[in-house]
């Protein structure tokens, strides 16, 4: 590292220097401020906390495959889509095996193998999609934000094509319970742990495996990833693969929550992902960036979203505040870089 | 001799041409199963229905040629065909073709600047900065005035809308098909805009900058000023283009224009705009929106329910953008640039 060293910094763990993450901390204790002063008793009871933890892992799951495609110096736009159509297909599934009689199952037999084969189906549906586009933008050297466009407009006509335009409602009970429901006797919400392992696999990914340091590798450098020998095609193909898998995952949770699937679910989705990623502090042109800070951020969004809705303020003041705090984001990023820069200048 | 049959057949297979082999076959293949498919009337509808679609394309063109991308104008568009309505509604703005074209023009100006900023001076990713505009003005319009819906115009407008072109009357039905004057609208601009990206400066300038920025801040262009007049151009002409669809729409709502990105950014792709910037033409994109436009009124004439048109749009999407990439490879291999 080429950073001038502090004998103040040595002694802070490594990510209380990225100013991204402190940043993202102050914020969060800002909200937590101004909640506390303009509804303390709604913000800070634990029936919110535990509706907060219901909300986030769904779009939190689809902002770690941005990441993963922002990281490698590219972008994933069609996240949705391969959330909607999953869910689409899952549900299908789900509402073919399982015979319903309003709520009741008539083959609870079925129930279990129908689950695993929704589940199996999303996650590959996902990383079909994925792949689909990081072939494209591998092979054909295309750029990423046009191949997932593409692919946006491709996966949801999928899903629309498939239901023909009305939502596929009413999965049976087991299927709610993977995103309404909390493990049995303790209260903890299954999403949480999903969240939590999706979280884990991401950042063993990410920090231990070959193709994690690949990841950032082709971000930083594309061309000099390729001289060094690493197979910058099939690097493309798995990690956008990687972010289809996680999109695929967010399609089940998504389904599951809202009990019904439709190819314009989450729609919101893609600004609040891209949001989430470059507050988190992942370079926009690739190569940097925290699992950590992008996990903040989700956390801080969640935060400012359920003060939102508790202040009882519209959706549409959500996207443009959504909006702001984006530009915000960047212009603070780009701010940080130049002082970095000329820090480096400084010291050299 | 081989030197002019390999430009010969480069010609014969350059992405314009391509794109008129695909619309000639796809023409016959609707004709064949829809002789209706021949006739004024069908040119007629066409026109009226590229009337935004081109003109939204120029501005996007424009965009893409400088190197940068603009997802913001259909939020824009809203914006400026919901104030001046809004406004004439409530009685704060004259009831005057000029005023509603100006001041939708000025809404355009207002964020095309800000996105210019964000680009130009903050060097924001394009797609994201644009993105967040997006978000801001469509967010922004309906949290300030909040959601109804202009089916009624104001005489004004009305006015402006009955004036025609040219009137076909269907021989047989007796229906009347009418091409209003505002076609004259994307004909302009299309003209105006093919010299100045050809023959001004201001033109050769945009192709550069999207070509090599650093190459051209060398070569004396000032990058800054010309992606500063690619995002305005953008916003002034989106805000005219909106209120020229609520004119001929008859409708003016928050969200009327909300998902038309893909669609324009797909018809100057299959032109053969090239989203890394510094290639495209207003004839390629002209084309685009041709066969575009006759994907999207025509399917249902060739069997293709209505739900898979998403698909569809994103497929023909695809295959184009993957066209231009395959083209530029054989250009650089052929040595041409």
């Amino acid at each position: 590292m080429s950073e001038p060293k502090l004998t103040k910094d040595r002694r802070l763990p490594g990510f209380l220097r990225d100013t991204h993450i402190v940043t993202i901390i102050g914020l969060m204790v800002l909200v937590c401020i101004i909640m506390m002063i303009l509804s303390p008793s709604d913000f800070f009871s634990g029936k919110n906390l535990v509706s907060m933890i219901f909300q986030f892992p769904e779009y939190g799951i689809l902002a770690f495959g941005m990441m993963a495609c922002m990281i490698a110096g590219g972008i994933d736009l069609s996240l949705v889509g391969i959330m909607n159509l999953s869910g689409v297909l899952a549900a299908l599934i789900l509402k073919n095996m399982v015979q319903m009689d309003g709520t009741t199952v008539l083959n609870p037999g079925m129930v279990l193998p129908a689950l695993i084969l929704a589940i199996v189906v999303a996650i590959v549906v996902g990383a079909a999609c994925g792949a689909f586009n990081g072939f494209i933008i591998g092979y054909f050297g295309l750029p990423a934000m046009l191949v997932t466009l593409c692919g946006l407009q491709l996966y949801t006509g999928l899903a629309y094509g498939i239901t023909g335009g009305p939502a596929i409602n009413g999965m049976c009970d087991a299927f709610k319970n993977i995103a309404n429901g909390t493990i049995p006797g303790t209260g903890i919400p299954i999403v949480l742990l999903i969240f939590i392992v999706v979280l884990a696999a991401v950042v063993f990914i990410m920090k231990c495996t070959v193709f994690g340091h690949e990841i950032y590798f082709l971000g930083s450098n594309a061309k000099a990833a390729m001289y060094s020998g690493i197979n910058t095609l099939k690097v493309t193909i798995m990690t956008y693969m990687f972010s289809g898998i996680l999109g695929g995952i967010s399609g089940i949770l998504i389904t599951s929550h809202l009990n019904s699937a439709k190819s314009s679910n989450g729609s919101t989705y893609t600004l609040l992902t891209l949001l989430i990623v470059v507050l988190g502090g992942i370079h926009p042109d690739g190569g940097k960036g925290r699992v950590l800070g992008v996990t903040l951020a989700v956390l801080l969004l969640q935060m400012i979203a359920n003060g939102f809705s508790l202040m009882h303020v519209s959706q549409n003041a959500k996207t443009f505040a959504n909006g702001c705090l984006l530009i915000a984001a960047l212009v603070l990023s780009v701010v940080l870089e130049k002082r970095a820069e000329k820090k480096a200048a400084a010291a050299s | 001799m081989t030197t002019q049959n390999q430009k010969l057949k480069m010609a014969l297979t350059s992405t314009p041409m391509i794109l008129i082999y695909v619309i000639a076959v796809f023409c016959i293949v609707v004709s064949i199963r829809q002789p209706a498919f021949l006739s004024p009337a069908t040119a007629i509808n066409i026109g009226r229905a590229g009337i935004f679609t081109m003109c939204f394309a120029i501005c996007e063109m424009v965009v893409i040629i400088s190197g940068g991308i603009d997802v913001s104008f259909p939020a824009v568009g809203c914006v400026a065909m919901y104030v001046p309505l809004y406004l004439n509604y409530h009685g704060m703005l004259p009831d005057n073709v000029f005023a509603f074209f100006g001041l939708a023009m000025f809404i355009g100006l207002i964020f095309g600047i800000l996105n210019g900023i964000l680009v130009s001076y903050l060097k924001l990713p394009p797609l994201i900065a644009t993105l967040a505009t997006s978000s801001i003005a469509s967010g922004g319009l309906i949290l300030a005035l909040g959601t109804r819906e202009f089916t009624t115009l104001p005489p004004s407008l009305e006015a402006l809308y009955r004036v025609n072109l040219v009137t076909y009357t269907d021989a047989a039905t007796g229906f009347t098909y009418p091409l209003t004057i505002l076609f004259l609208v994307p004909v302009a601009l299309c003209v105006v805009m093919a010299l100045v990206m050809h023959f001004t400066m201001l033109g050769r300038g945009l192709y550069a900058i999207g070509g090599d920025a650093n190459a051209a801040r060398i070569a004396g262009f000032n990058v800054r000023l010309l992606q500063f007049f690619a995002y305005i151009f953008c916003g002034v002409a989106a805000g005219a283009t909106a209120m020229i669809y609520t004119t001929l729409m008859h409708s003016s709502t928050t969200t009327a224009l909300m998902g038309d990105e893909m669609i324009i950014i797909a018809a100057c792709v299959v032109g053969g705009c090239r989203l890394t910037g510094g290639h495209g033409n207003v004839g390629g994109t002209i084309l685009g929106v041709l066969l575009i436009t006759l994907v999207q009124t025509n399917l249902n004439m060739l069997g293709i329910p209505t739900s898979w048109q998403t698909f569809a749009v994103g497929l023909v999407l695809l295959l184009g953008a993957i066209l231009t990439s395959i083209q530029a490879k054989r250009q650089t291999k052929l040595g041409k640039i």
